[in-house]
């Protein structure tokens, strides 16, 4: 494996030493590249008391393209598909190498806040949100409470 | 070969080209480059420091900046991975497969000779700092930098926001923003490769479609968004080293009597007496001047001195078209495609013309086609029914050449057979 980066080392040790409340980032062993994340529901949203899962790859162009980033826990989401992937500007045309693995998390978490259907992923979850706000909402809670639940990931 | 960090090629105190702390995207204009570094219009490439502590002493200082190579090339070029083509895989190799083979190649060998020509240069670069260490004065290049640039440059030196190594305070900004960006990063930075818009429909997953246009948008600020992200540089007053400087890198000397260069713009009463004590006023002044100073205004992309990403890529231009054109031919085609789709169709509905017939004779279908009594279709078809007959050839060729493969095959294993025997 190529040597890492000082940025990425630079970011890995900031992210461990002053950690963003609600956030955990962790590099795996056996690729440095490779993170496994905890992104807490915002307080007021749907997915408040979930603890979900998702992973996070820092290509080889790093910090000039992207970092690639999904979620393992299923989740009820106009902007998440049922894969994982995440519909997300700063993930992809609107990437700055000026943003960090940090900076994107937290648009993570605050898209989690502010779902927006008229820019779906995951189009059925979107039609229902539009039709029903009501009821999307209160699935959204149910799924959260059924797969994101943090005891249960204990 | 302007990728070379070449250490006579210097510009106050930094190089011509980048250190290599990217791998990739190393297209960009590397003349245009230089000739801005050397017009001291951007900042040039300084060696960068992986870490630094304003505690250290000056001579811990000039001991790590001592130990620096002027390229990482183990990094750099290390590992260039070998990537996967998709024909690998496949039996019959296209011919833009061998083309990429051969460009492949002599990327590669280009990336061997640029970096025996680095480690070269690393070697003289090592001899002439070993001279200095030495003190033999008189032997010294003049282009090793003195122990007065190294300080002057690197006492204070300053974190690049975007790949976190630390450079001379000496870096260009963002026109929009102010913000400093070193010129390593700042060659990275270019336009998306041409794509469709974003809400193009060819974008939803799963569709076929052709886009319809694509676009290729400037380059925005990483720092604030701002369209058309340029930067520009003020070059430092007091260092004036190497190529078209007033000396060479290895004669300069800190004007320790003279007022520090910061302190023009800020508090003139803030002059230097003592000198232990010089880097700490300087710093002082130089925070002081950050606040008070004069700070420019955010700059148009056009004004001058303002260095924008396209001026050090001017090929997107043509790049954006051929793109297009690009598409136009596949669309083209395909629109083709259907449109023979559709004839041939019709052609089965009618028991008398059997499409299968005429595609293993293909004078004779030229013939039942010009007996038809449809008018002003006629060339079209003809056009349509050639293209369709192009594509039938080449599907026979095709199983031909499998065929041929399968009996070599065959062949060999047998002669394997009796050679074991």
């Amino acid at each position: 494996m190529a040597a890492l980066p000082k940025r990425i080392i630079k970011e890995t040790e900031r992210l461990v030493s002053d950690p963003v409340p609600g956030i955990t980032a962790i590099p795996k062993e056996d690729n440095l590249r490779h993170f496994e994340v905890f992104i807490d529901g915002p307080s007021s949203s749907p997915y408040a008391g979930g603890h979900f899962s998702l992973e996070l790859f820092l290509p080889d162009d790093y910090p000039m393209c992207a970092p690639k980033v999904r979620f393992l826990t299923k989740i009820y989401h106009p902007n998440i598909d049922k894969l994982g992937r995440i519909c997300l500007d700063v993930l992809k045309d609107n990437w700055s190498p000026a943003l960090q693995i940090r900076t994107i998390l937290l648009s993570i978490q605050a898209l989690l806040g502010a779902p927006n259907p008229d820019d779906p992923l995951a189009n059925d979850v979107a039609e229902d949100w539009k039709k029903d706000e009501k009821k999307a909402i209160e699935t959204a809670q149910s799924w959260t409470k059924q797969y994101a639940s943090a005891k249960l990931q204990e | 070969m302007n990728l070379v960090v070449r250490y006579e090629e210097n510009v106050d105190g930094g190089f011509l080209a980048p250190y290599g702390t990217y791998r990739s995207n190393l297209d960009y204009n590397t003349e245009i480059v230089r000739n801005l570094i050397i017009d001291r219009r951007l900042s040039p490439f300084y060696t960068p420091l992986q870490d630094f502590d304003e505690s250290w002493t000056d001579d811990e200082l000039l001991i790590i900046l001592s130990q620096l190579s002027l390229h990482s090339i183990e990094t750099a070029y290390s590992d260039a991975e070998e990537e996967d083509d998709v024909d690998n895989h496949k039996i019959h190799k296209s011919t833009n497969y061998y083309k990429r083979q051969e460009q492949k190649a002599k990327l590669q060998s280009l990336v061997a000779r640029v970096k025996d020509i680095q480690k070269e240069e690393e070697n003289r670069y090592l001899e002439e700092k070993m001279r200095l260490k030495k003190q033999i004065q008189i032997q010294v290049s003049p282009d090793i930098p003195s122990r007065d640039l190294l300080r002057k440059l690197y006492r204070n030196a300053t974190e690049c926001p975007i790949c976190f190594l630390y450079y001379p305070k000496y870096l260009n900004v963002s026109r929009c923003c102010l913000q400093p960006i070193c010129t390593e990063c700042f060659v990275q930075i270019k336009r998306l490769d041409p794509h469709p818009p974003h809400d193009d429909s060819s974008n939803e997953p799963g569709s076929e479609e052709l886009p319809h246009t694509l676009i290729s948008e400037a380059a925005s600020c990483p720092y604030c968004a701002s369209p058309d992200f340029g930067v520009t540089y003020d070059p430092p007053r007091l260092i004036s080293t190497g190529i078209n400087g007033s000396i060479k890198a290895g004669n300069y000397i800190e004007p320790f009597q003279s007022i520090p260069e910061d302190a023009v713009t800020s508090s003139p009463g803030s002059g230097t007496n003592v000198q232990p004590s010089v880097a700490i006023d300087e710093m002082r002044v130089m925070k002081k001047g950050a606040k008070n100073g004069k700070r420019r205004a955010s700059l148009a992309a056009d004004a001058p001195g303002v260095i924008t990403v396209d001026m050090i890529r001017p090929d997107w231009e043509q790049k954006l078209i051929s793109a297009r054109n690009k598409l136009a031919r596949k669309a083209a085609t395909a629109s083709a495609i259907h449109a023979s789709n559709l004839i041939i169709n019709e052609e089965e509905d009618d028991p008398s013309n059997s499409p299968r017939r005429r595609r293993f004779s293909a004078p004779m279908a030229r013939e039942t086609s010009s007996n038809r009594s449809r008018p002003g279709t006629n060339s079209a078809a003809n056009h349509l029914r050639t293209v369709e007959e192009r594509m039938i050839e080449e599907a026979l060729r095709l199983s031909l050449i499998d065929e041929e493969e399968r009996k070599k095959k065959v062949d060999a294993e047998e002669r394997k057979k009796n050679q074991s025997n």
